[in-house]
């Protein structure tokens, strides 16, 4: 190890003695300061992109690896982390008001946020199978716990164990596709393993330790027939953690299919290819049909969820670096798109009571047009109405599948997204069409409102100035 | 180096061969008469009035947990004080940030209270 | 056949029926009391492979300190069997339509591909020894993966006081070690003086 090394993470460390700081100011904090540590957070994120931005590595087109190859960093995992940051900014200053109205305020959130958060950069960094577990595992650990914050309700604990069977379950299949990978190629690091599956060619074990490998992905994305976990952490956890959990660790989930199918498996792509066609499939068809048939709006966005990394999916199984951009590009969409939706439902909540059911957003147009107006492009976007960005996601991953030549694959992706839009619309029709229940106000602070209408609006604003943000992905491979 | 081990494997035979023997052989030769007495469980003499598992206190396992967690750090430390001269400054860091971040942990169990019984 | 395989194939059945019998069994403390004999025979194969640190850490972790909060769990715990077993017959066929499909693929692609034996690793050299090895590799080339080991440990503990731990309760009584060790004469004894007074009714 050299200093060289240490400056290579050098934004992992930093997150790392922040989180550990923020853990022990929390336990000196008075009851009544503990904003504080949702300040210190947001602050210490903004510093993190600021290292990441700023610091960059000599030269940050080719890949610069430290701690004897476990550890890389190339412009795929700044990019990424970055936006990990910037996601994950919104989520502390949406959580820190869910936390106050529902009496849940404390610095635990925010610590295992942050340990979340290094998870992924851990996982985004991954150079071999050693770190992609680990990073893998402190995203799970502390999601886990997170799921079961609010320990005195019962659908919150239900989900969490529910989660941590699954969880740990595909965490020991992963992890045995990882020890016959091991067996086989003799080599923790991914890109000796790419190197060593392209001469053992056609092999018996490689094709198990594939098999294990892409079902432990399908798992942490959520991609049907892995999925039976998701509606039910979405719907039990509490808002500010189901919106957590559809962010960063959905950055990281794709960072880990890039690391471990292209850096380390890409001489089977013709294998992982198939496999991932079905779950693709399988899942932008059953994500979206159940949406429609959801009533509480917290399930639906689960289904959607599912639908989503279904054309994540898309991006990732064309194999080619087009097909990778477009799915980096879907999944920062995604994780900016689902912070702002959990985003309104907090708003909308009031103590002790969620406003999970579709029928709470009746006639919201009538009670706060701007919250409306917000919402309605976020499931614009959602939905992939042109202009706004979500369009362009799934654009360019259909594109991406096209040029590779599957043609009845996008026909399903397009069929479906656009049954897919019915239930995003119904909401929107809900909020306009419909006459309100009740005429309570609804407010946030200043900060939750001001970050919402920056979400929201970017749906929009990204859309238009999708270049930039397209040729950032495209740089990444 | 694995014929080192063969007095224990031998040893592991000879305890498991007599365990059962003396299972075997006490089975088959003593006598049995159960009766409905002899087989109803035996509290104090009196009726038995509650099942012996029943809800418990959660503390219990988070202790549990927390000695698990600082077993499986301990079990760290034994291999790095047999190479400690040969793995040099870095090694031995290496191990201090690695306890450093426990004893923030053990800071936080300290003060959160969850020593305190 | 060596008496290394020998043992090797012993240990082995040993595991797989007891693995086999943690699943099977009916009361939750033979079944935690099956997985102590199968991580005991997993430490056996691995002594095998002259991994002696590791397999000792498997009996030291997982069955001196592991297994036994999960005998505690189950012994303690009122657990309802019959409630737990419910729904296990209407499941089952489902359950075996996907363990034989699964082994039905496993057997196709076994059969299409054809399993070929791996080259075995060279053998260790005289005098290895596992926890060395371990030790100059761990703390150097796997830097990184081990100090985010500390970090999941660190997360296991905060996500294990959040979730179980709750404070004393309101009203209940508790001992103050500290306090207990301070305490003075004057806090437990008083001394009061009476003065003498006969007993005039009785001694008359």
């Amino acid at each position: 190890m050299t200093a060289s090394d240490l400056f290579i993470a050098l934004p992992e460390l930093f997150i790392l003695v922040m989180a550990c700081l923020i853990m022990l100011i929390d336990l000196y904090l008075p009851e009544n300061r503990r904003g504080m540590v949702s300040f210190i957070s947001v602050l210490t994120l903004l510093f993190a992109g600021i290292m990441v931005m700023r610091w960059q590595a000599v030269d940050s087109s080719t890949a610069q690896y430290a701690f004897n190859g476990t550890f890389v960093r190339d412009r795929m995992a700044d990019v990424l982390k970055v936006f990990c940051f910037i996601v994950l900014g919104a989520v502390f200053v949406y959580a820190k008001h869910y936390l106050r109205v529902f009496k849940l305020m404390c610095g635990e959130y925010y610590v295992l946020s942050l340990f979340l958060l290094l998870g992924a950069m851990v996982l985004i960094s991954a150079a071999s199978l050693l770190t992609v577990y680990l990073g893998l595992e402190l995203i799970s650990l502390s999601s886990y716990a997170l799921v079961a914050l609010n320990r005195d309700d019962r659908r919150g604990a239900e989900a969490a164990m529910k989660y941590f069977i699954l969880g740990s379950l595909a965490s020991g299949l992963l992890l045995y596709g990882m020890s016959m990978l091991y067996g086989v190629t003799g080599s923790l690091s991914l890109s000796d393993i790419a190197a060593s599956v392209a001469i053992a060619g056609d092999n018996v074990m490689l094709v198990f330790a594939l098999v294990f490998v892409v079902v432990g992905i399908a798992f942490k994305l959520g991609a049907v027939p892995f999925h039976m976990w998701v509606p039910d952490v979405y719907h039990g956890a509490p808002a500010a953690v189901t919106m957590l959990i559809g962010s960063v660790p959905k950055l990281a989930a794709f960072a880990m299919a890039i690391r471990l199918l292209d850096n380390g498996l890409v001489p089977m792509q013709g294998d992982w290819m198939a496999m991932l066609t079905v779950l693709a499939a399988l899942s932008i068809i059953v994500g979206n049909l159940v949406a429609i048939a959801q009533t509480n709006l917290k399930r639906m966005l689960a289904y959607s969820t599912i639908s989503h990394m279904g054309f994540l999916l898309l991006g990732v199984l064309a194999g080619t670096a087009q097909g990778y951009s477009a799915a980096m590009f879907y999944a920062i969409t995604y994780a900016i798109m689902s912070t702002g939706a959990f985003a309104v439902l907090i708003m909308l909540s009031k103590s002790g009571i969620e406003a999970e059911n579709l029928d709470d957003y009746k006639g919201l147009n009538q009670r706060n047009p701007l919250l409306a107006a917000l919402m309605l492009m976020l499931m614009f976007s959602m939905a992939g109405i042109p202009v706004f960005v979500g369009f362009f996601a799934k654009w360019l991953v259909i594109q991406a599948i096209l040029d590779v030549g599957l043609l009845w694959l996008a026909v399903v992706a397009v069929v479906f997204s656009v049954i897919g839009s019915f239930y995003y619309l119904r909401v929107v029709k809900l909020m306009y069409f419909d006459e309100p229940e009740t005429t309570d106000k609804v407010t946030a602070p200043a900060d939750f409102r001001f970050v919402l209408t920056v979400n929201g609006v970017a749906q929009l604003l990204m859309g238009i100035f999708a270049n930039a943000l397209i040729a950032l992905c495209v740089a990444s491979f | 180096m694995l014929a080192d081990y063969f007095p224990i494997l031998v040893f592991l035979g000879i305890s498991v061969a007599l365990g059962a023997i003396l299972v075997v052989v006490g089975s088959v030769l003593g006598p049995k008469r159960p009766g409905d007495d002899k087989m109803s469980p035996y509290e104090c003499g009196f009726e038995a009035f509650e099942d012996a598992r029943m809800k418990f206190d959660v503390r219990y396992y988070l202790v549990a947990i927390l000695f698990i967690i600082f077993d499986l750090e301990i079990a760290f430390l034994f291999p790095w004080a047999v190479v400690l001269e040969s793995i040099g400054w870095t090694g031995f860091w290496a191990m201090m940030v690695f306890l450093g971040i426990l004893v923030v942990g053990f800071i936080y169990e300290w003060k959160k209270g969850a020593l305190e019984w | 056949m060596s008496i290394q395989v020998l043992v090797f194939y012993l240990f082995g059945t040993i595991l797989t029926l007891s693995a086999l019998s943690v699943i099977t069994v009916r009361n939750p403390v033979y079944a935690a009391l099956f997985l102590v004999l199968a991580f005991f025979s997993s430490a056996a194969i691995w002594m095998l492979l002259e991994v002696e640190f590791l397999a000792i850490t498997l009996v030291l972790v997982y069955v001196g300190a592991v297994m036994v909060l999960f005998l505690f769990v189950v012994m303690m715990l009122d657990v309802n069997l019959s409630r737990l077993r419910e729904g296990f017959a209407r499941y089952l066929p489902v359950g075996i339509l996907v363990a034989l499909v699964m082994a039905g693929e496993l057997l196709l692609v076994i059969w299409t591909k054809g399993a070929e034996k791996l080259p075995l690793p060279p053998g260790n050299p005289e005098g290895f020894s596992n926890t060395t090895y371990l030790g100059e590799r761990l703390y150097t080339e796997y830097l990184f993966p081990f100090e985010i080991a500390a970090v999941i440990l660190l997360v296991a503990i905060v996500a294990a006081i959040t979730l179980t731990h709750r404070g004393r309760s309101e009203g209940g009584r508790y001992q103050d070690p500290a306090r207990q060790v301070q305490v003075t004469r004057d806090e437990r004894v008083r001394i009061v003086s009476m003065p003498a007074v006969k007993d005039k009714e009785n001694g008359a």
